[in-house]
């Protein structure tokens, strides 16, 4: 019953949540033009090129709905990926891709220079982060890490992974350097070595084995491609060895792959 | 004598027009320097630091879970995405939901499993496959997405944790620029061995929720 009721409190927030911003919504656009003060701490641009396009939303996909002409002043909004929404003089509003805006000029007459990222320069792009898939030792393995470029060849990674075998689960948790010898090919090698901690859990369906830690090391090759400044495609194979507390030491080989996105 | 007096008479007098003339020189140099109402304002130099940039995405779904061999329920669960093109993102979900009994169950009055929570988290990388525009009335517009979304994680059912893949579908409502409906199907398969016989689940899953974008 309590649950019930819980179930049905949610539900109507819920609604009411949705009815409050369509409220707001709709008051926003009448007020539109009353946000000048807002306004001036916008950034502005001024077109130069003979005109640009204005999308209805953040992707090509949408259709272009009204142009602006060399010597109008716009105003942006804010960004998404790599698109943004700007404002014209008249309060409409639309959506112009990052490319022409770079193609603008600022208020003080010089184009706008915005830092975006370059594969080839690490400078652009420090943090990373990555979500892959594989296999550790014959069984599935789900990873995530982030990462931190020191230099251009150089970077540190903290990784998270789960292994689920078909008789436990293994969590990894693992610190690493990367070294990558090219850092401006768009294929490019590496090199990782790293330290961390492992945590089987053997399931439940199995005569009560206990829950137990285990110290690791590994090295691994790997290789990232990138397919635009900002993502690229990784993969690895990784040798683990295994410190047990029983009288031989393990080994396993796992390899990933996965996509990683730049900061 | 008189050449001497001549002479201090003629310093004075150059020094008072070069004083003069410096004068005049300088102060109109000073005027064009300050203009007679000075702009509070510094020309803005446009940067990243300037810009607002929207490309995370946080939000919270219920629907029904349906659970292979152990009914359906419902389920509810919290969502994060990361757009990083147009097009691409990453998503990460947690959901949670509970089994039901299975027919055997019910008809034997017994129990399979202890512990009946259904819990499961994924990370995918969906792409906003169809983007458009949906129409309510004659004055509003609201741009839409329908994307894919496909990943693996792992589903916790009776204690054991099974790798699961999942794929399926979603449609998005962009109410304005900050906030969104989303409505969405997806498909869980893992392998398990829970009523006995080792074998491959589709659980299907049909939510609905709301995100916010910031």
């Amino acid at each position: 019953m309590f649950k019930k009721n819980v179930r049905l409190a949610f539900f109507a927030l819920f609604l009411m949540t949705i009815f409050n911003q369509w409220v707001i919504a709709d008051d926003l656009i009448k007020l539109g033009s009353g946000q000048d003060e807002k306004l001036d701490q916008l950034a502005r641009v001024k077109v130069v090129e003979a005109f640009i396009e204005w999308h209805t939303g953040p992707a090509e996909g949408y259709p272009v709905f009204h142009v602006s002409e060399q010597g109008e002043w716009l105003h942006i909004l804010i960004r998404k990926t790599s698109w943004m929404k700007v404002r014209d003089a008249k309060g409409l509003e639309g959506w112009v891709t990052v490319g022409d805006i770079l193609l603008m000029e600022d208020e003080t007459g010089e184009l706008v220079s915005l830092v975006e990222p370059e594969f080839d320069n690490y400078s652009t792009r420090r943090w990373e982060l990555g979500l892959m898939n594989g296999e550790f030792d014959g069984s599935a393995v789900n990873s995530a890490y982030v990462g931190y470029w020191m230099t251009e060849n150089l970077s540190v990674e903290l990784w998270g992974s789960q292994v689920l075998g078909n008789a436990s689960e293994i969590l990894i948790a693992n610190i690493d350097i990367l070294h990558q010898p090219f850092p401006s090919w768009r294929f490019s090698p590496f090199f990782t070595l790293g330290a961390g901690q492992l945590f089987v859990n053997p399931k439940a369906t199995l005569a009560a084995a206990k829950n137990r830690s285990e110290d690791t090391l590994h090295a691994g090759i790997g290789a990232r491609y990138y397919i635009s400044n900002r993502y690229f495609i990784r993969m690895e194979v990784k040798d683990y060895k295994v410190f047990t507390h029983r009288a031989t030491n393990q080994e396993a080989i796992e390899w990933k792959i996965g996509l990683s996105v730049f900061f | 004598m008189e050449n001497w007096t001549q002479r201090i008479f003629l310093k004075t007098a150059l020094m008072g027009t070069f004083v003069a003339s410096l004068i005049a020189s300088t102060s109109p140099a000073f005027a064009q320097d300050k203009p007679l109402i000075e702009p509070d304002v510094k020309p803005q130099v446009v940067n990243e630091a300037l810009i607002d940039t929207e490309n995370f995405e946080v939000g919270t779904f219920f629907g029904v879970m349906n659970i292979e061999d152990f009914g359906s329920s419902l389920l509810y669960g919290a969502r994060i995405n990361y757009h990083f093109s147009e097009g691409l993102f990453f998503e990460a979900n947690y959901g949670q939901s509970k089994g039901g009994k299975t027919s055997f169950e019910t008809l034997g009055n017994v129990d399979l499993i202890s512990d009946r929570t259904y819990s499961y988290y994924n990370v995918n990388i969906g792409y906003n496959l169809l983007p458009g525009q949906a129409f309510v009335g004659g004055k509003y517009a609201f741009n839409t997405n329908f994307y894919l979304v496909g990943g693996a994680g792992s589903t916790k059912f009776g204690k054991d944790s099974h790798f699961t893949a999942n794929f399926g579908a979603g449609y998005q409502i962009l109410l304005n620029d900050w906030l969104a409906i989303n409505l969405s199907a997806r498909e869980h398969l893992y392998r398990t061995n829970i009523t006995g016989k080792d074998k491959l689940v589709f659980n299907s899953e049909m939510s609905t929720g709301i995100s916010v974008l910031f």
